[in-house]
C-alpha cells in the first residue's frame, strides 16, 4: 500500500513536469508575443523629455528607454543605471548616453523642451532660439518661435511636397526615357541593317535624345530654384548644454513639445506616427521613416507567387488524387511531394539563383537585352524570380492541402453526380473542386504565410536594403518583374544587423517584425478556421 | 419500354478525355519539376568531379637552337622563347608565323628559365652574367576585335661573376618596378646573389639605380635555384638532394639553412604563385611540395617541411611550371611524361606523353587553359580544361595541410583579397557547426516538445486541444527571421549579462513547478479543482514558471558572486579556457529550439492520440495508474512517431537559416564549445552564394553544400513520414 502510494506520488510529480513542460511552451509563444507587441507598439508612444542636472553642472535632456541595475564591482549593492536617449548626433555624435543615477542632483520636465524629427541627423532635443526667413527674424524666444513655426514649417511641407513630386514625376520620368533612348541607340548596333538605314535611325534617337536631355536641364533648374526656395527659412535651436544650432525649417519633419502634451494629443500623435510608419518611405537608409515599399514589396511578391502557385498547386493535386493510378509509384512521389516542404528554404533559394536568374535570366537577356549587357536586366535577382522561387518553395503546401481538400469529399456527392451522367471531368470540375474549395483556400494561405515570412532564399534572388523604385509605376511596362524589391523580412534582417546604429534602430525592427508577425498570425488563423469549418462540414460525410 | 441507349454527347467526352490529357500531363510535368530541382543542383555540382581534360591542339615549327623559356600572353596569341644562341623569337600561334628575333647581345647562354609568375625570360650567360628581359603583351583594341602587341623591354644584365666564368645553377627576378635580383652559383662554387635596387623619386620622377653584390658559401654543387617573387627568399637545390634556403634582406643572402629530400639529386625546383609552396623534383622522380612552417609559435623561425608526395614519376623529373593561378602546376619527366598537379588538393590531375619528347621548355598560361612545351625544333600547344582542380573529396572532408598553417587542419575560408590566395574550402567546420547548433536546439526542443504533447493528449482534458494544436501551429509559422531578430539583438545581451540565471533555471523552475502542483492537488480542496477541467493546472504552471523565471534573474547576480567570483566571463575563461561570444551557441540552441518545439510537439501530439483507447483502457483496468499507462503502455505503442517527430524535428534545425545567421558570429570555426559562435551550411550558402561568380569552383561548392543539406533532410524526412505510415497501420490493427 505504501509503495502504491510513493508510487502515485511519483506519477503525479512527473506529470507536475509534464504539465510544467507544456507551461513553458505556452509562456515561450506567450512571451514572444507580448514581447513584440510592447517593444513594436511602445515604439510610437512618446517618452517626456526629461532634463537631467547632474552632480557635476552639467545638464542633459533625453528620454529615459532604458534603467538597469549594474554591479560595479563584486560585494558592492547595486546602481541604477539609465539609457537615455539624448538625439543630437549633428551636435554630440551619439544617440544614446548612459547615466549614473546617483551622479543625478534633480530632474525636471521642461515644458518649452522640443523635440524635433528631421530628415537629416535624426531628432534633435532643445529649446526653440530663434526662426528666420531669409534674414528677417520672425520670432525669438522659445515661446513666440513655437507659436510661429506652425505657419512656416506648413509651408516648408508643402514646398518639399512640390520638390518630391518633381523629383518622382516629372524627372524620373525625363530620366527614364533618357535611359530606354540610350539603351535603343545602343540596341542599334545589334541590328543587321542597311548602314543608311542605321544612320536615319541612329540620327532620329540623337535627336530625340537631345531633345529629352535639355528637357531635363530645364527641370533640373526648375528643381534648384524650387531647392533654394525650400532652405530659406532658419530654424535656430539651443540644446541643453547650451550650443546653439541652425537648421532649415524644411528638414523638420515634426516639432513637438512632448512635455506639454496631455494623453489625448500623445494618442493622436502615436497614431500619426504609425501612419507614417506604414505610408512613408524610409529615410536616413531604413532607420527611420516608414516601411511601405518594404509592405509593398512583400505584398507583391506574394500575389505574384500565388498566382504561379495556384494553378500549379491545384493541377500537381488532382493528377494525384483524382486521375492517378493510386499505387506504390503514387504513394512514393505524395511521400516526396510533401518532403519537399521540409527542404530548407535556402535550397530552394540556391535553386532560384542558378536556375531562374543564371541560366533563364541569364537567357532572356542575350536574346532581349543584349544592349543593356553586362548589365543584366534579368539576369539578376529580381522581383519575378524571387516570387517564382517561393511558388517552388510552396507549391508542396498548396498540394498537400489540396489533396487533403479533395480527399474530403465524400464518395457520396461524386458517384451522385456520376450517376446522374456527368463525366469525370465535370464532376470534378463542378462538383468536387467547388467542394474542396476552402481546403485548397487554407493551403493557399499557408503557402502565402510562409512566402510573407521567408527570407533565406530571398537574399539570394532578388531583395535589397532600399529599392530606388517600386515594381510597380506610372511607367511603361508599368510592371516591372525584373526589379529588386524590399520586404518586411528582409527589411528585419538588415536594418537590425547591418546599419551603423543598431542601438537607435531596434525599436523600428521591432515594430517592423510585429507587424510582420501580425500579418503572418492572421493569415494562419484564418487558414486554420478555415480547415475546421471544412473538417466540422465533412465530418459526418467522410467516406 | 425498351430501355434509353446510354448516350453522352460527343463533345462532353472529348471534354473529358482532353481534361484527363490536361490534368494527368500538367500534373505529372509539375512533380517532375518540382523533383528536377534535385536534378538541376546535381548538374550543378557535377563538374567539380570531372576529370582534367588535355588534348595537343598543334604544333608549329620554332627555328633556332633549343629554347629553354617560354612566355605567352593570356589571350594566348603569342609565344615568346629564349634560346640558347640569346635570341628571343616571338612566334604568332594563330598562323605559326615568326613575329620577331630579338638578339639579346649576350653571346650563347649556359641556362635559361622563367621566374615564378612574372613575364621576364632570363638566361645566364658564359661570361658569368644573368640577363632579364622582361616582355610585354599590349592589348588594344580595334573597333569589336582586340589586338595583341608582343614586345620585348630592354634586357638587364647584372654581372654575377666579376671573373667572367660560365655561371652554374642561377635564378633571376625583376619586378615591376625595376628592382631585379640574380643569383648563381659561380664556378668555384660559392654563390653569389647581386641586387639592382631601382628607386624612382615621386617628385621628379628621376629613377635612381644601385647595384649590390653579395657572396656566400654553399656546401656542394647546386643543380637548380629559385627566387621567390617578392626576392626575399632563395631557394636551391643540390645533387646530393638536400634544398637549402637563404632570407634574402635587399638582396643579402642570411644565414643558410638545410632540409634533405634524401639522396637523390634535385633536378627541378619552383615555386607556387605566392611564394610559399616549394614545387621539388628529384633524379629518382620524385615529386614533392614543402611549406615553410613556423617552428615556434611566436618566433619568425621556419622550417622547410615536406607536406605531399604526388606520385612518382618514371624518371627524372626535368621541368616545373606552375600556374598563375592556384596553386596547379605541370611536371615534365625526362622520359616525356606531362603531369598536371594542383598543390592544396594533393590531385593528380593529368598525366600523358608530351607531344614533344625532349622538352626543353615548359609555360602554363596564365589563365590555366593551355600549355607551351618547346624542344627538337618545335612548339606544341596543349588545350587544358580543369575548372575546379582545388578540390576532392579528401579536401572538402578532410584535414588539409595549407600554406602557413602549422599542421594539417579543417578551414573554411574561401576568399580573400589577394590573388594568391589558397582557397580553403573545408565543409567540416560547416558541418560540425551545423551539428552543433541542431545538437543544442534539440536538446530543448525534445524534451520540451515531446512532454508537453504527451501532457496535452495524456493528461488534459480534450477540449483544451482545440485551444492548443491551432497556438502550436501558428508558433511553427512564425517567421523564422522574427525569431533570429530577437536572439540576436534581445535575447543574446541579456543572455551575456544573466548566463547564470540560465543556469539556476533548470533547478528552479522543476522545484518551483512541483511545489506548485503540489499545492494545488494537496492543499486546494478537491470541490473547489474539480470545478477545474484536467490539465487547467498547466494555465497554473505559466504563471509559475513567468514568476520562477523572473526570480532566477533576480538571484543572477547573488548566484554569480558566489559561484562565479562575479563575472562568469572571467570564470569561465580562467576554469575552462573557453571564449564567450556574445551570439553563441546557447542563444541560438533557444532560438532554434523555439521554432523546432511546435514541429516535434504537433507529430508527437499526433501520435499519442492516435493510441488506441483500447489499449489505455486495458491497462488502466488491470489497475494500472495514469502515470503508468502512460510510461508503459503509450510511451512505447508511440515511440516510433515520437521518433519520427524528432526526425523532422532534426531536419528543420539542420536547414535553418535566418536564426543561425542571426544569432551566430558566423565564423566558421570549429569546436564544441556551448559559448562560442559557428557558422552553419545553410547560413555559409546565404553568406557567400551572392559574391560566388556563376560556375566557380567557391559557387559549385556551395550547391555541394546545398545538396548534402537537400539529401539529409530529404532522407530524414522521408523515413520520418515511413515510419508514421507504419506506425498509423500498426495502430489500426491494434
Amino acid at each position: 500500500m505504501k509503495r502504491a502510494q510513493r508510487s502515485d506520488l511519483f506519477g503525479q510529480a512527473m506529470t507536475w513536469l509534464c504539465g510544467g513542460a507544456l507551461a513553458f511552451n505556452l509562456l515561450l509563444v506567450i512571451g514572444i508575443m507580448g514581447l513584440l507587441a510592447w517593444y513594436g507598439l511602445g515604439y510610437f508612444w512618446q517618452k517626456d523629455l526629461v532634463q537631467l542636472r547632474m552632480k557635476d553642472g552639467t545638464r542633459v535632456l533625453g528620454e529615459v528607454w532604458e534603467i538597469e541595475q549594474v554591479v560595479e564591482s563584486p560585494g558592492q549593492p547595486a546602481l541604477d543605471r539609465m539609457r537615455l536617449k539624448i538625439a543630437n548626433r549633428d551636435v554630440g555624435g551619439l544617440d544614446f548616453a548612459w547615466i549614473n543615477a546617483v551622479d543625478v542632483a534633480s530632474r525636471s520636465l521642461p515644458a518649452d523642451a522640443v523635440l524635433l524629427e528631421r530628415l537629416e541627423w535624426g531628432n534633435f532635443h532643445g529649446t526653440m532660439e530663434e526662426l528666420r526667413d531669409g534674414d528677417k527674424v520672425l520670432a525669438r524666444g522659445p515661446g513666440p518661435v513655437w507659436k510661429a513655426l506652425h505657419e512656416l514649417h506648413a509651408k516648408k511641407a508643402k514646398q518639399r511636397e512640390q520638390v518630391e513630386d518633381l523629383e518622382k514625376g516629372e524627372i524620373g520620368d525625363v530620366n527614364y526615357a533618357i535611359e530606354k533612348l540610350r539603351l535603343d541607340r545602343r540596341a542599334l548596333d545589334f541590328e543587321e541593317l542597311p548602314a543608311a538605314e542605321k544612320a536615319r535611325r541612329g540620327a532620329a534617337l540623337d535627336r530625340e535624345l537631345a531633345e529629352r536631355e535639355a528637357a531635363y536641364q530645364q527641370l533640373a533648374d526648375r528643381l534648384f530654384q524650387l531647392r533654394e526656395k525650400l532652405d530659406q527659412g532658419t530654424l535656430v535651436m539651443r540644446s541643453v548644454d547650451g550650443q546653439t544650432k541652425e537648421m532649415p525649417v524644411a528638414m523638420v519633419v515634426r516639432a513637438i513639445r512632448p512635455n506639454a502634451m496631455n494623453a489625448f494629443e500623445k494618442t493622436g500623435l502615436y497614431l500619426s506616427r504609425g501612419w507614417e510608419f506604414i505610408a512613408a518611405d524610409p529615410r536616413e537608409s531604413n532607420t527611420e521613416g516608414g516601411i511601405f515599399p518594404a509592405i509593398f514589396g512583400t505584398v507583391m511578391m506574394v500575389f505574384i507567387m500565388s498566382f504561379a502557385v495556384a494553378p500549379l498547386g491545384v493541377l500537381a493535386a488532382l493528377y494525384l488524387r483524382e486521375y492517378a493510378r493510386q499505387g506504390l509509384l503514387v504513394r512514393m512521389v505524395r511521400i516526396a511531394v510533401n518532403n519537399l516542404a521540409g527542404v530548407p528554404s535556402i535550397v530552394f533559394g540556391m535553386f532560384g539563383l542558378g536556375f531562374f536568374v543564371y541560366l533563364i535570366g541569364g537567357s532572356i537577356d542575350r536574346l532581349f537585352y543584349p544592349e543593356s549587357l553586362p548589365t543584366p536586366t534579368f539576369g539578376t535577382g529580381g522581383i519575378l524570380w524571387a516570387s517564382l522561387t517561393l511558388a517552388l518553395l510552396t507549391v508542396p503546401v498548396v498540394i498537400v492541402a489540396a489533396e487533403e481538400g479533395l480527399a474530403a469529399v465524400p464518395r457520396i456527392v461524386r458517384e451522385g453526380s456520376l450517376a446522374l451522367g456527368a463525366t469525370k471531368f465535370e464532376t470534378i470540375w463542378r462538383v468536387v473542386i467547388p467542394a474542396a474549395a476552402p481546403g485548397i483556400l487554407t493551403g493557399m494561405i499557408l503557402a502565402m504565410a510562409r512566402a510573407a515570412g521567408e527570407v533565406a532564399p530571398l537574399m539570394i534572388v532578388g531583395m535589397v536594403k532600399l529599392a530606388p523604385s517600386l515594381p510597380i509605376d506610372g511607367r511603361a511596362p508599368f510592371v516591372h518583374f525584373e526589379r529588386k524589391f524590399m520586404h518586411l523580412g528582409f527589411h528585419i534582417f538588415d536594418v537590425g544587423f547591418q546599419s551603423p546604429n543598431v542601438e537607435a534602430t531596434t525599436p523600428l525592427v521591432f515594430a517592423t517584425a510585429l507587424l510582420l508577425i501580425v500579418v503572418v498570425t492572421v493569415m494562419n488563423i484564418v487558414a486554420i478556421l478555415l480547415r475546421n469549418h471544412l473538417r466540422r462540414k465533412y465530418a459526418g460525410s467522410a467516406v | 419500354m425498351s430501355p434509353v441507349p446510354p448516350q453522352t454527347a460527343r463533345k462532353r467526352l472529348i471534354a473529358d478525355r482532353a481534361a484527363r490529357w490536361v490534368v494527368s500531363a500538367g500534373g505529372l510535368a509539375i512533380i517532375v519539376s518540382i523533383l528536377g530541382i534535385l536534378v538541376f543542383i546535381l548538374a550543378e555540382v557535377w563538374p567539380l568531379m570531372a576529370k582534367a581534360r588535355v588534348r595537343a591542339v598543334r604544333e608549329i615549327p620554332l627555328p633556332g637552337p633549343p629554347a629553354g623559356a617560354l612566355v605567352s600572353d593570356e589571350h594566348r596569341t603569342h609565344v615568346a622563347a629564349l634560346a640558347a644562341d640569346g635570341h628571343v623569337r616571338i612566334v604568332r600561334l594563330r598562323d605559326g608565323k615568326p613575329v620577331a628575333d630579338l638578339d639579346l647581345g649576350t653571346g650563347p647562354l649556359t641556362g635559361m628559365k622563367l621566374p615564378a609568375g612574372r613575364p621576364v625570360l632570363t638566361g645566364a650567360t658564359r661570361d658569368g652574367r644573368v640577363v632579364l628581359a622582361p616582355v610585354s603583351f599590349e592589348v588594344t583594341f580595334e573597333g569589336q576585335s582586340q589586338v595583341v602587341t608582343p614586345a620585348v623591354k630592354d634586357p638587364i644584365l647584372l654581372e654575377l661573376d666579376p671573373q667572367a666564368r660560365p655561371l652554374g645553377a642561377f635564378a633571376a627576378q625583376v619586378d615591376e618596378e625595376g628592382s631585379a635580383t640574380a643569383a648563381a652559383q659561380l664556378a668555384d662554387g660559392s654563390l653569389a646573389v647581386v641586387r639592382r635596387s631601382s628607386q624612382e623619386n615621386p617628385m621628379t620622377g628621376e629613377v635612381t639605380e644601385s647595384v649590390q653584390r653579395f657572396e656566400a658559401h654553399v656546401p656542394g654543387r647546386l643543380t637548380s635555384l629559385v627566387l621567390d617573387a617578392a626576392q626575399t627568399a632563395l631557394y636551391g637545390g643540390t645533387a646530393r638532394g638536400e634544398i637549402l634556403w637563404w632570407p634574402l634582406a635587399e638582396g643579402q643572402p642570411g644565414p643558410v639553412r638545410a632540409a634533405s629530400a634524401g639522396p637523390s639529386a634535385i633536378t627541378a625546383l619552383d615555386l607556387l604563385i605566392g611564394g610559399r609552396s616549394l614545387v621539388v623534383g628529384q633524379e629518382n622522380g620524385a615529386l614533392s611540395i614543402w611549406l615553410q612552417i613556423r617552428e615556434h609559435e611566436d618566433e619568425e623561425v621556419f622550417r622547410l617541411t615536406r607536406v605531399r608526395d604526388f606520385p612518382r614519376l618514371k624518371q627524372a623529373v626535368r621541368q616545373i611550371a606552375p600556374s598563375e593561378r592556384g596553386k596547379g602546376f605541370l611536371a615534365l619527366g625526362d622520359d616525356g611524361r606531362l603531369g598536371l598537379y594542383y598543390s592544396t588538393s594533393h590531385r593528380t590531375l593529368w598525366t600523358g606523353d608530351a607531344p614533344v619528347r625532349q622538352g626543353t621548355g615548359l609555360f602554363y598560361t596564365p589563365k590555366t587553359d593551355g600549355v607551351y612545351l618547346a624542344g627538337e625544333g618545335r612548339l606544341a600547344e596543349l588545350d587544358v580544361f580543369n575548372p575546379h582542380p582545388e578540390v576532392t573529396w579528401s579536401t572538402l572532408f578532410g584535414k588539409v595541410w595549407y600554406e602557413g598553417y602549422a599542421e594539417p587542419a579543417w578551414v573554411w575560408q574561401s576568399s580573400s583579397g589577394s590573388d594568391d590566395f589558397e582557397p580553403k574550402l573545408s565543409l567540416t567546420p560547416l558541418l560540425v557547426g551545423t551539428l552543433k547548433g541542431t545538437f543544442y536546439s534539440l536538446l530543448l526542443a525534445i524534451p520540451f516538445g515531446v512532454l508537453g504533447a504527451m501532457y496535452t493528449s495524456q493528461f488534459m482534458h480534450p477540449s483544451y486541444k482545440r485551444v492548443l494544436k491551432p497556438m502550436v501551429e501558428i508558433m511553427a509559422s512564425l517567421p523564422s527571421v522574427v525569431l533570429g531578430f530577437l536572439a540576436g539583438l534581445w535575447l543574446a545581451p541579456r543572455i551575456e549579462k544573466a548566463m547564470p540565471a540560465l543556469a539556476l533555471m533548470p533547478v528552479i523552475l522543476p522545484i518551483l513547478i512541483l511545489i506548485a502542483g503540489f499545492l494545488w492537488n494537496r492543499v486546494i480542496p478537491r470541490a473547489v479543482r474539480g470545478r477545474f477541467r484536467a490539465g487547467t493546472e498547466a494555465v497554473l504552471f505559466v504563471f509559475v514558471l513567468a514568476f520562477g523565471m523572473w526570480l532566477c534573474f533576480r538571484l543572477s547576480g547573488p548566484f554569480e558572486n558566489l559561484a562565479f567570483g562575479g563575472s562568469f566571463q572571467t570564470w569561465l575563461g580562467e576554469a575552462t579556457g573557453l571564449a564567450y561570444d556574445q551570439r553563441n551557441a546557447v542563444v541560438v540552441g533557444l532560438a532554434m529550439g523555439f521554432a523546432v518545439i511546435p514541429i516535434i510537439f504537433a507529430i508527437a501530439e499526433d501520435a499519442f492520440s492516435n493510441v488506441p483507447p483500447n489499449l489505455v483502457a486495458g491497462s488502466l483496468a488491470l489497475g494500472a495508474d495514469r502515470w503508468q499507462t502512460v510510461t508503459r503502455v503509450v510511451l512505447p505503442t508511440a515511440s516510433p512517431g515520437i521518433f519520427s517527430a524528432v526526425m523532422i524535428g532534426f531536419g528543420r534545425a539542420v536547414g535553418e537559416t535566418m536564426i543561425v545567421l542571426m544569432a551566430t558570429g558566423n565564423t566558421p570555426i570549429l569546436d564544441w564549445n556551448p559559448f562560442n559562435g559557428f557558422r552553419t551550411l545553410s547560413a555559409n550558402i546565404a553568406v557567400e552564394i551572392p559574391e560566388a561568380p556563376h560556375g566557380s569552383t567557391l559557387y559549385r561548392t556551395l550547391f555541394l553544400a546545398g545538396l548534402l543539406l537537400f539529401v539529409v533532410t530529404f532522407l530524414i524526412n522521408t523515413i520520418a513520414e515511413l515510419v508514421r505510415q507504419r506506425l498509423r497501420e500498426r495502430y489500426s490493427q491494434l
